[in-house]
This record gives structure tokens, C-alpha cells and sequence, in this order.
């Protein structure tokens, strides 16, 4: 019998969720399973990817009811038995956090971290977390007005990194380019803002994935080589940076991290320290690389939940590329039409 | 000068270097090359110029230069 994943963040635009990287490294694992995708809109490319994505449905957004949400996984499950939920967004993990022991009543598992450790990842906590891995945290600001804005940067100098607290941040050179970027990502992605010292340096993400009892089941990292303008890895090299690692498993042991992450720090150029500057609690949208080098962790995760035996090691080339690129699929008008009137492919 | 790093990194023929730990890559001459072989068998700045001069035929002064700048540059890319 085939296991059922159900995947969200499919969608795979300019700045491309995780999922449908996660999906290509099922399909290519050891396992029989059939992909679900779960979008939040008829547009996002995974719905119709249909040699990596077995069928997909249109969720309610996480920010809505609760019940709403509950009630269509509950329908999707009647119809396609679901046995593992991957979440993919930062968006959407508050919602699954809430709602896990009702689906753990339902037969589906998870491994997603809990409360506590998502607020420890916190952008705003990251000083304390630097402190407890051993590296170091830019300085920064938080930011819920011009006036903060004004005074952050006045701290902190120019140039200076504006964050949003989910997604997107921008290198602002003076007040004015800061008081832009404010706005454009307060319009996105609401408050806190965050005002971030500038460090010159590379650079490198690390993903893995944790077992919820300090070990982790897999880690890769990366130098990134070229950035799009919303600042996603385009193109990377894989690396073996031990003090990278450490520093990675020491995040995994010192929380207890249980789920998929993404460690991003950079170097900086003169000294070689190693500054944090986010850890994203899911897989990352380059989450293929790794399973492509050997390290299929949306693999070990299904293992782990469903007790397969599963690899653990890190064992992995350094100096293989990741070239993303551009693609077209052409589609008939029709699975538009069954997508957006049925809100199933 | 800590030349530990050396070994570790993947050098080609064709003068490509790649470094395993920064995910770095860097482009070397011919005499680049030769001066990253001869700091791998350990030899000292004096001898790897005196080295160039007879394979190179050339003076000292231009030996040297290449040799400090190369060296500098290793520095500077953290790879001695």
C-alpha cells in the first residue's frame, strides 16, 4: 500500500516554497508514496506537476478559521487517507502546531517543532540562541513605527539589512531606501520589522532535520553563489564546514529541534566568524540538493514516522552545484477550471 | 605560515582550485600552480624562489614578486 504525504508550499514562483522540492525527493526515494499537495491558490505551479504531485487540493488560508482549516483536512483525509503531513511554510506552522494532537487523533503524524521551539528561532531572540550554539548574532533593532525605524538606524548605522519577520530583508544603504523597504515589507508581511547591523561576508545555509530528542537525522550545507533579488538561493555549492556543523548540531541538540530547519549564517570576511541570521523551522525550497547529494531528508522523515528503519548520516560530497532554472509547462485551460471550481485537480 | 589548509583543497591541472570548506574557487597560472605544489611539499618562500628561477629562467626580482603577492593572496583568501 502506498504511503500518503500530504505536502504544502508547492508553490515553486520567484520565491519558491519547499514543497515541490520535497515531493521530487519522495518520488525519488526508496518509498512508495503518493504526493498530495496542498496549495493556497489555483496559480501555484505544484497543482500542476502532476509527475511529482499525485493530486492537489486548495486549503483555506492558515490566518482564517481554525475549524475551516481542520474540516478540509478532515475531508481530503476521508478521500485520500493521509498518513504524514510536510509543512512547508512558516505562515502555516502556527496552525499546524495548534491543531497536531487532532490530527494525531486522526491517524496523520507530523514532526513539526513545538511552540516553544518556534519562538526560541524567534528573528527576535537570535542573541540568545547565538549565545547557547557558540557564534555570534548581528546587532539589531525591532522596529513597529518610522520613529523606531529612526532610531534603530541611527544605532546601528548604515548600511543596514531590514527584515520582515517572516520573509524578504533588504540591504538599505541610507534613511531613505530604509523608510521604503518599511513600508513595502510592513504591506507584505505586517510587523515587527527588523533593522540588522550589515557584516561583509558569505553566505551558507545548512539544512537538516531534527528527531525531537536532540539528534538529528541528516545535515548538508551550502555556500550560496547567486542570490535572486528576494535574496532565494539560486545557484549553490555543497560544503564540508566542520565548524558549520558544530554549530548546526549544536542547534539541534541545544533546542531539541524536531522537524525539518534551515540554519542560514553568514562569515564574515575579515575574521571568519560565524554570525546567525535565521533559522527557518521547515525544509527549505532547496531541500532537493541535499536529498540529490544523498541526504533525502523528506525521506528519513517519513521513515521516522512511520518507525522505518532510516539513515542518519551526513556522509555527502563537497563541490556539487545546484543550478536552478526557469520552466515552462503548457496545460489545458481545464485543469484551471477543475482546480479552481472543484478546489481539486 | 599555517599551510594545513593546503591539503585539503581540490587542485586541478588546469589550475582550478576549489575549497572543500568555503565552497570558494579560484583560477591559478602556471607559476600560481607550481608555487601552490612546491608550498604542499613544505618548502620554504627562499627555496620555492629558487625553484622558479631555474624552471622559469628568470631574475630573482620578478621571482620574488610573484611569489610575495601569491603568498599575500592565500593570506588574504584564508587558505594559508
Amino acid at each position: 500500500m502506498k504511503i500518503v504525504v500530504a505536502v504544502s508550499g508547492i508553490n515553486a514562483v520567484d520565491n519558491p516554497g519547499p514543497g515541490t522540492g520535497i515531493c521530487k525527493a519522495l518520488k525519488e526515494s526508496d518509498l512508495d508514496v503518493r504526493t498530495i499537495g496542498l496549495a493556497y491558490d489555483a496559480m501555484e505551479p505544484g497543482v500542476y506537476m502532476d509527475n511529482i504531485i499525485d493530486k492537489s487540493y486548495i486549503m483555506p488560508y492558515p490566518s482564517g478559521s481554525r475549524e475551516a482549516f481542520i474540516e478540509r483536512i478532515k475531508h481530503i483525509h476521508s478521500v485520500e487517507k493521509i498518513d504524514i503531513i510536510i509543512s512547508a511554510l512558516d505562515a502555516e506552522l502556527p496552525i499546524y502546531m495548534d491543531i497536531e494532537p487532532v490530527l494525531t487523533e486522526m491517524g496523520i503524524k507530523m514532526l513539526i517543532p513545538t511552540k516553544e521551539m518556534f519562538k526560541t528561532r524567534d528573528k527576535l531572540r537570535l542573541k540568545e540562541l547565538a549565545e547557547t550554539i557558540g557564534v555570534k548574532a548581528p546587532e539589531y533593532r525591532s522596529c513597529t513605527s518610522i520613529r523606531d525605524l529612526h532610531d534603530s538606524t541611527e544605532e546601528v548605522g548604515f548600511p543596514c539589512m531590514v527584515k520582515g519577520p517572516f520573509y524578504e530583508a533588504f540591504k538599505a544603504n541610507n534613511i531613505g531606501e530604509a523608510e521604503g523597504y518599511f513600508h513595502k515589507i510592513a504591506m507584505a508581511w505586517g510587523y515587527p520589522i527588523i533593522v540588522q547591523k550589515f557584516i561583509t561576508g558569505d553566505e551558507y545555509d545548512v539544512v537538516g532535520c531534527g528527531d525531537g530528542k536532540g539528534n538529528d537525522i541528516g545535515v548538508f550545507a551550502i555556500r550560496k553563489m547567486t542570490l535572486t533579488k528576494l535574496g532565494k538561493v539560486w545557484n549553490a555549492v555543497s560544503v564540508k564546514n566542520d565548524r558549520l556543523i558544530e554549530a548546526t548540531k549544536k542547534v539541534v541538540s541545544g533546542l531539541s529541534w524536531r522537524g525539518g530547519f534551515e540554519f542560514e549564517v553568514l562569515v564574515e570576511s575579515k575574521t571568519q566568524d560565524i554570525y546567525v541570521l535565521e533559522i527557518n523551522p521547515r525544509f527549505p525550497a532547496w531541500v532537493y540538493f541535499a536529498a540529490g547529494c544523498g541526504i533525502n531528508l523528506p525521506e528519513r522523515m517519513v521513515k521516522l514516522l512511520l518507525n522505518k528503519e532510516y539513515e542518519t548520516h551526513s556522509n555527502y560530497d563537497s563541490g556539487k552545484l545546484m543550478i536552478r532554472f526557469t520552466n515552462e509547462m503548457i496545460k489545458d485551460i481545464k485543469d484551471f477550471e477543475q482546480i479552481s471550481t472543484t478546489g481539486e485537480t | 605560515m599555517d599551510r594545513d589548509k593546503l591539503s585539503v583543497l581540490a587542485i586541478s591541472d588546469s589550475g582550478f582550485i576549489f575549497d572543500p570548506v568555503t565552497g570558494h574557487s579560484y583560477t591559478a597560472n602556471a607559476t600560481g600552480l607550481r608555487i601552490f605544489e612546491l608550498l604542499k611539499e613544505d618548502k620554504s618562500e627562499d627555496d620555492i624562489k629558487s625553484v622558479l628561477m631555474e624552471e622559469f629562467e628568470t631574475t630573482e626580482d620578478e621571482v620574488s614578486v610573484d611569489v610575495d603577492d601569491f603568498i599575500e593572496n592565500l593570506k588574504k583568501y584564508f587558505l594559508i
